[in-house]
């Protein structure tokens, strides 16, 4: 089924290519489900209470090195291979309300861009998940290069070699890692995990990854390719940055750094909490200034990761089961998001909040479905976001009490900038245009919806994510020992 | 051998065909003779005896895994080359048959450099393999660049030589041979006179230094590339810069590997200095071949990193797939390039404003070519920067984190091209026709690339 995950998408790009007109676009959606469907078969078949590894595929590349294709999922690849597959039909359709030049290439590279998520967060072996992990950065930043708005060019050059350069640096750590591996060396998962490393070149490693991932997620003060490339990119690259791509960053600090490194882990810790929850603050005071829809979840974006960050960085259960269940909510949430955002400038032709108001007169369901996915931002009760946020903040907490409760402004900064948004859009009085906004149509109804309901089940029944991860997040914090 | 003699007798044969048979025939017969010396050394390479010194053609050549495996990476890269020559060629007339036959001889110089047990016949290697080419590199003769071209790469070129060869006669005097065998002996017993044995390694060093275009004796690249023809451009940053690190890493490997204390020093000034010199002025280049020659001249940094790991197994095979992989991007780029420049009838960045739209395949050949050449995974550049840093990485870490970061400066300079292709919405009003010879040399280097990225151990275990 692991190959399965990889080859579904990565044909399905083959075809795309291939094929001409409209019939691309719903080849990408069935392949697109095809690929949820095996998920929710792999979710099936998984047993969450002992966490072992399921659909391990191995097959030597580079035989002698060590270097293999090495594929498998416990329950945390699980789960982000789940919220990956989840949001890609979603993703899909919701681009079908753009008509876009050379569309055939556009639904091509998202799925490209499916297959290498996929691949990142299945991969067993080192050098593999490495090049997973650049391979998805080819196709997002030829979707934002060829469809993006202003300045796109120099914005998505900055981008890529940001993420780029950071990601060398990972290279470099797991090359050292992988040459004190015994005998002719091994980039497996579990021979990296078994090397001891001298504290001091444990830290070298450490800020090696840490480079790569805190670029990728991103955390202050590494951020700033971040606002541009989301406001430049079109909708569908959006989601895939924010709803996908980033939670790669914290997966690799889960998987790959806090266990390849550990002896270094409590020399950094201070500095990446610190740098963490500077983020969540910084991020939060700014998005309450921004007047671009767009711009303001970017910055939304920013403190929320800085509170998964922390929580993983925390290394303790509950930081750790925090952060996996708020990555998945996240990606609801944040796809959820930039679909409104979408949905609002293609009926005004303006993402300026300033330009909008009084639209929950003229469009009443939409403004309850806005509604409810702000309400799971901010992390309300008995939404998604309420269960994730309160473990994070409970793991921060017990690293730090100080740190937890500067981290906790997040729920009060949430609330400002969401509500003031979701009030200078929805409330207020009506201009000319907003007057004449249109309610929404049935494939809006259908995708907003249905990630409302996400975030209203996800709310009352966080369990099922967290059941999930257990056995395997007590696997790997018991495997890391420092 | 074999390949040394089919190469030879075809050159001659081609030569003189160019007097007198239809030229039509001149392109498929120098083809025949580099493909069928290809199969020769691959079969040598798959079944031939290559174990232990043999001491036949009176030690100075040696035809091992090493020197074959080497001799099938150049020989491939003429063939595809060759393939572009039909379009490339064109204009030629009376001088066809010269320049394949000047080609081929070239080759054999190489094949030489390659193989050599003897001082002797590396020199004369080298040789064979650069008088053919500074007469290529003029060889539009109406053309004033083409002319400036080939009288600067003459006149480096004879100077870069004299000091080879000044510094070969030092080591003879020092050791008393021209033999590897004998040299390397010499030079880990300590029976030699270690002042005149150093010089003589250094002046080896700034001879070998002007061939591979590293920095500091870098300064005849950029205009001797912008200057010469498209595809001898195209044969020099390929075949000749990995005929010459394959002598650079044959000659250093055996004869002065017991001196690698004294001369790993300055070799690792050279890679650093030649890595970020030449990634940074890349950027500043508008023009194409110009940032070619810079981005072949990094390449020769990055590639000196395998020479100062020699004591490390997996080095070898790392120059090897970093050659190929190389030199098949830098044939597919030239591919695309010299389709699209000569219908253009520019040079630059801007000839390839809106390829995508135009040709989608040729912008997506030389989308991947410049991915692979940037090292970007998946693509074959890649593995083959990864083996060298592997081999590097635990006796230079400070130089595989300066070639880390100088990957990242490259990708400035290859996006370029991948932007005026694919995102710039200003168009040129040319039209581009992939030629029929650009077609297939295209799709057998893709394919070379896909089959590298599949299976890397396959060239990397070669040696």
């Amino acid at each position: 089924m692991s190959l399965l995950l990889l080859l579904i998408p990565f044909i399905g790009s083959l075809a795309a290519f291939a094929l001409r007109g409209a019939t691309v676009r719903n080849a990408a959606l069935a392949f697109t489900m095809a690929n949820l469907a095996v998920t929710v078969f792999a979710l099936l078949s998984f047993d969450p209470a002992p966490g072992q590894a399921i659909d391990e595929f191995t097959i030597p590349w580079v035989p002698g090195s060590g270097i293999s294709f090495s594929l498998g999922m416990d329950g945390i690849s699980l789960l982000l291979v789940l919220l990956t597959n989840l949001l890609a039909p979603l993703i899909v359709y919701t681009s079908f309300n753009r008509n876009f030049e050379q569309e055939h290439r556009y639904y091509g590279l998202i799925m490209l861009m499916i297959a290498a998520l996929n691949g990142v967060f299945m991969a067993q072996d080192g050098l593999l998940f490495y090049i997973f992990y650049e391979l998805a950065l080819i196709p997002i930043y030829f979707i934002c290069a060829i469809w993006g708005g202003q300045n796109r060019i120099r914005v998505t050059l900055k981008f890529f070699i940001y993420t780029f350069v950071g990601s060398l640096f990972m290279l470099l750590s797991l090359l050292y890692v992988y040459l004190q591996t015994p005998g002719s060396h091994s980039f497996a998962w579990q021979d990296l995990v078994a090397v001891q490393l001298a504290p001091e070149a444990a830290w070298w490693v450490m800020l090696g990854f840490f480079l790569a991932f805190a670029v990728k997620m991103p955390l202050f003060p590494f951020h700033t390719w971040q606002p541009d490339t989301y406001t430049t990119a079109p909708t569908g690259g959006t989601m895939l940055l924010a709803g996908i791509m980033l939670k790669m960053g914290i997966y690799g600090v889960i998987r790959w750094m806090i266990p390849l490194a550990p002896e270094a882990l409590q020399t950094w810790t201070p500095i990446f909490m610190t740098l963490a929850v500077i983020g969540i603050v910084y991020a939060g005071i700014i998005a309450i200034k921004q007047t671009d829809l767009k711009r303001l979840i970017a910055y939304s974006s920013i403190a929320h990761v800085g509170l998964i960050a922390a929580g993983v960085f925390a290394w303790n259960k509950t930081g750790v089961q925090g952060s996996l269940i708020q990555m998945l909510n996240h990606g609801i949430n944040v796809v959820g998001l930039f679909f409104i955002a979408d949905l609002i400038e293609r009926r005004l032709g303006t993402r300026s909040l300033s330009e909008m108001g009084g639209i929950a007169k003229s469009a009443p369901r939409f403004a309850t479905l806005f509604m409810i996915v702000t309400l799971g931002s901010v992390a309300v009760p008995l939404t998604n976001g309420f269960a994730g946020e309160f473990l994070l903040l409970n793991g921060v907490w017990n690293y730090n009490a100080w740190m937890g409760a500067v981290s906790g402004s997040t729920i009060i900064f949430g609330a400002v900038y969401m509500l003031r948004a979701y009030g200078l859009a929805m409330f207020g009085d009506s201009n000319a245009e907003t007057a004449r906004f249109a309610d929404l149509n049935l494939r809006e109804w259908v995708v907003l919806g249905f990630i409302a309901g996400l975030v209203v089940v996800l709310g009352f029944f966080p369990q099922m994510i967290l059941h999930l991860t257990d056995g395997s997040v007590n696997k790997i914090l018991g495997a890391v020992q420092f | 051998m074999k390949a040394l003699l089919i190469l030879f007798v075809t050159a001659i044969a081609v030569l003189f065909a160019g007097l007198r048979i239809n030229r039509k025939l001149l392109q498929p017969l120098a083809i025949g003779g580099a493909i069928l010396a290809l199969l020769a050394t691959l079969l040598d390479l798959m079944y031939g005896d290559t174990t232990g010194w043999n001491d036949q053609y009176a030690t100075m050549f040696r035809f091992d895994n090493y020197a074959l495996a080497f001799s099938a990476i150049i020989l491939l890269t003429t063939v595809l080359l060759m393939g572009l020559t039909g379009y490339g060629f064109r204009n030629l007339t009376n001088t066809l048959g010269d320049n394949y036959g000047l080609i081929l001889f070239s080759l054999c110089g190489a094949l030489c450099m390659l193989s050599f047990t003897n001082m002797v016949m590396l020199f004369l290697g080298i040789e064979i393999l650069s008088i053919p080419l500074y007469v290529l590199a003029g060889s539009r003769r109406d053309d004033p660049a083409s002319n400036e071209a080939a009288l600067k790469y003459f006149l480096m070129g004879a100077f870069a030589t004299g000091i080879l060869l000044f510094g070969m006669t030092l080591v003879y005097g020092a050791t008393t041979s021209f033999d590897l065998r004998t040299i390397a002996a010499a030079v880990s017993d300590g029976q030699h006179s270690a002042g005149m044995l150093h010089v003589g390694i250094m002046m080896i060093l700034i001879g070998l230094g002007f061939k591979v275009s590293a920095v500091p004796f870098h300064f005849w690249a950029p205009d001797v590339y912008q200057g010469s023809p498209n595809l001898i451009t195209a044969f020099m940053a390929t075949v000749v810069k990995t005929a010459a690190f394959a002598a650079f890493f044959r000659l250093f490997s055996t004869a002065f590997a017991g001196a690698e204390a004294f001369w790993s020093i300055p070799v690792a000034l050279m890679a650093g200095l030649t890595m970020t010199l030449a990634n940074v002025t890349a950027i500043f280049q508008a023009d194409f071949k110009r940032m070619m020659a810079y981005s072949s001249i990094s390449h020769a940094g990055y590639l000196l990193l395998a020479i100062l790991a020699i004591a490390v197994p997996g080095s070898g095979g790392a120059i090897l797939f970093y050659t190929l992989t190389y030199s098949i991007a830098t044939v597919c780029a030239f591919a695309v390039y010299v389709a699209v420049a000569e219908q253009n009838g520019d040079g630059s960045f801007s000839a390839f404003n809106g390829l995508s739209k135009k040709q989608p395949f040729l912008a997506a050949v030389m989308a991947i070519s410049m991915l692979s050449l940037a090292g970007i995974p998946p693509m074959a550049g890649f593995f083959g920067k990864y083996f060298l840093f592997m081999a590097a990485f635990e006796k230079y870490p400070g130089l595989v984190v300066l070639a880390v970061i100088n990957s990242a400066i490259s990708i400035y300079y290859y996006f370029k091209v991948i932007i005026a292709m694919y995102f710039t919405r200003e168009e040129n009003a040319y039209i581009v026709v992939i030629p029929n010879g650009v077609r297939w040399v295209v799709l057998a280097g893709m394919a070379l690339i896909i089959l590298l990225t599949l299976a890397p151990g396959s060239v990397y275990g070669l040696i």
